[in-house]
Parts: structure tokens; C-alpha cells; sequence
């Protein structure tokens, strides 16, 4: 099944992507956040049995998180792009693991960069980071070159080169 | 008590056993390499029959207990830096490491990034840096034969400093670490 036609059965406004390079367009849809996971149960039962990514990013203007899902069909080379948006001081969201498996470690990873949390995802712990203790580094208000700062270049170096053996 | 019939050779002063000792193991180096970021990339054409390292007598060891060159070949995040220090401490004595590319020496590509330690020789003791990015296996080479000049002359003194510095390189080292257990 096309995908103009699941977005028309459900009602939803699309946008179309032209892509160079591509000649099928992209789709992408701005949708309610409690009605994403029926609206990926119905793409995923119509053939769009790839979950290719979940993406996040950080509107700092706007005030707000957006989650992306990315699916695409192997019968009709189509991908669509899913996005809710959530308030950004408390970006709070239900897993998704049970539709695709690969989503939970998404998750992990949007949560350990960007701080969102997942309600019903056990795993979200230390995930690619280690001893990290500051916030989120992929959020847009971290300042990275300030932190690099404190925390690498105040290291001091160790004497001793050219001592004598 | 009798006298020892095979007396040490004492004609040989203290001093020209190291010398042979450091002549004889710079001929024998076999080397770890820790695998990090893009520098990797270039051992194989070092070690096989391009240019063939063999003929300076470095071999490629899987181990490091039995390897005494340790290789950081490309960028150092916070999570490799940890093994790249339990890899060094598994090491014997006398042990050297040379460090790869520019991203070891000052950041290099990922000067601003959060997660990748700026500077190697501030956490474990550097006997030779090689710039570029990435150094071809001709610089490699040449500085494996400036590691064995090292060796051969004593310059190449880094297991001693780590052994008199352990405290202050520990200490440098647990800055970027929350914990050392994992």
C-alpha cells in the first residue's frame, strides 16, 4: 500500500520531500504524540516493515523536543518520516520497543544524548557515554567548547620528559 | 667456601650491560596496535608486503602481555582512554608507546568535542608522537627507526616516568574518570 493512501485512510496532513537524487518523494507528517504508536502499527502491517531510525532534535527557540521515526517499505521503496514534539524543560515519552525491537536502543541512545526520557524502557542507563556527569552534551544550550575547556585542557601535564635513564 | 668456577664477567662494567641490553632490544620490538579512530587504516600496508615492517623487526603481537610497542592509533575518547591504560599497565617493563596522527597530540579534528581526551601524554608517558593526518606508512616507518634510535641512546624513557609519576598520571587520569571498576 502506498503511503499517500495509509496517510489519507488515516487522516493525517503530510508534506512532500523532493529528494535530489531521489525520484520518489519522502513523506513526512506531523502527528499527535498518544497517536503515533496506532499510526505505526498501521504502517508497519501495510509494509513499512523498516524501522530505519529514531532521531531527536532540539528546537531551543521553540521550546520543544522532536522525536522522528523513520520507517520505510520494501514493496514500494517509500520512506516516511513520523514526528511528535514534546515540551523540551520535560521531554517525556512511552517506549516503543514492543512495535520494533531496534527501537530500544534508540531510545537509549536519545535518551542519553538529548535526556528524554521513555516510560517503560528498563534499559536506560549508561549507554555509549562513560563517566559522564553534566547534562545531555547533544542538547543545544551545552556549550562544549567551555566544557572542553574545563574539563581536558585544565589537566595538567606530567613532568619528568628528558630526564636522564 | 670455593671459588665460583664460573665467575660472573665482571670486565664488563654495570654500565655496558644496559647498553647491550637496550642494543639488543631494540631489535626485537613487538607491538600492540590499539585500534582507535582512523589510523588503524594504515597498518595493514605497514605490516604486509608493500612495505613490509617485518625487516626492522617489529612484528604485530595480539597480546599485550607479550608486546612491549604499544600503537594509539587515531583519536582517544574518555571509554578508550580506560582500556588504553589497562592495555599499557598490562604491559612488561621496558615498554613504549607512539602515538598517531594529530588527533592524539592536540585533539586534532575533535579539538571542541566533548568525549575525546585532547592530549595522550598527559594520561600515559608518549615516547614518540607522529603527525598528520593520516601519517603514511613512510613516517610510520621512520618512526619506528626514531623509536629504535631512542631505545639504543635511552631517550626512550616512558615506563620509567610512568613507574616515578604513577601517582600524578593516576591522578590526571582519574579527572576524566567518574570511576575506575567498572
Amino acid at each position: 500500500m502506498k503511503a499517500i493512501e495509509i496517510f489519507k485512510e488515516l487522516g493525517i496532513e503530510y508534506e512532500e520531500m523532493k529528494v535530489k537524487g531521489n525520484s520518489t518523494p519522502r513523506y513526512r507528517a506531523k502527528v499527535e504524540p498518544d497517536k503515533l504508536e496506532e499510526i505505526i502499527k498501521k504502517f508497519k502491517t501495510q509494509g513499512f516493515k523498516h524501522f530505519v531510525a529514531l532521531s531527536c532534535v532540539d528546537w531551543i527557540k521553540e521550546g520543544n523536543m522532536e522525536l522522528i521515526y523513520h520507517l520505510f517499505s520494501y514493496d514500494t521503496l517509500e520512506d516516511v518520516f513520523l514526528s511528535i514534539y514534546l515540551p523540551r524543560d520535560e521531554p517525556k515519552y512511552k517506549t516503543l520497543r514492543h512495535l520494533f525491537p531496534q527501537i530500544e536502543t534508540y531510545e537509549r541512545e536519545v535518551h542519553e544524548m538529548f535526556g528524554v526520557e521513555f516510560e517503560g524502557n528498563d534499559r536506560l542507563g549508561e549507554f555509549i557515554l562513560e563517566d559522564w556527569n553534566d547534562m545531555p552534551p547533544m542538547r543545544k544550550d551545552f556549550d562544549t567548547v567551555k566544557y572542553v575547556k574545563e574539563k581536558y585542557e585544565s589537566v595538567p601535564l606530567v613532568e619528568g620528559r628528558g630526564d636522564k635513564q | 667456601m670455593t671459588d665460583n668456577p664460573n665467575p660472573l664477567p665482571s670486565i664488563i662494567p654495570e654500565k655496558d650491560w644496559k647498553k647491550i641490553q637496550r642494543m639488543l632490544s631494540k631489535r626485537s620490538l613487538w607491538m600492540i596496535h590499539f585500534c582507535t579512530g582512523c589510523g588503524a587504516m594504515e597498518m595493514p600496508p605497514t605490516m604486509t608486503s608493500r612495505y613490509d615492517m617485518e625487516r626492522f623487526g617489529i612484528i604485530p603481537m595480539a597480546t599485550p602481555r607479550q608486546a612491549d610497542l604499544l600503537l594509539v592509533t587515531g583519536y582517544v575518547a574518555v571509554k578508550t582512554l580506560k582500556r588504553i591504560v589497562r592495555v599499557y599497565e598490562q604491559m612488561q617493563d621496558p615498554k613504549y608507546v607512539i602515538s598517531f596522527g594529530s588527533c592524539p597530540i592536540n585533539g586534532g579534528l575533535y579539538w571542541d568535542s566533548y568525549n575525546t581526551i585532547k592530549r595522550l601524554d598527559k594520561y600515559i608517558p608518549v615516547d614518540l608522537y607522529i603527525a598528520g593526518c593520516m601519517p603514511r606508512p613512510e613516517a610510520i616507518m621512520d618512526a619506528f627507526l626514531k623509536l629504535m634510535k631512542d631505545i639504543d641512546e635511552g631517550r626512550a624513557d616512558g615506563w620509567l616516568r610512568y613507574r616515578k609519576y604513577y601517582d600524578k598520571y593516576r591522578a590526571n587520569q582519574m579527572r576524566v574518570f567518574k570511576r575506575w571498576d567498572e
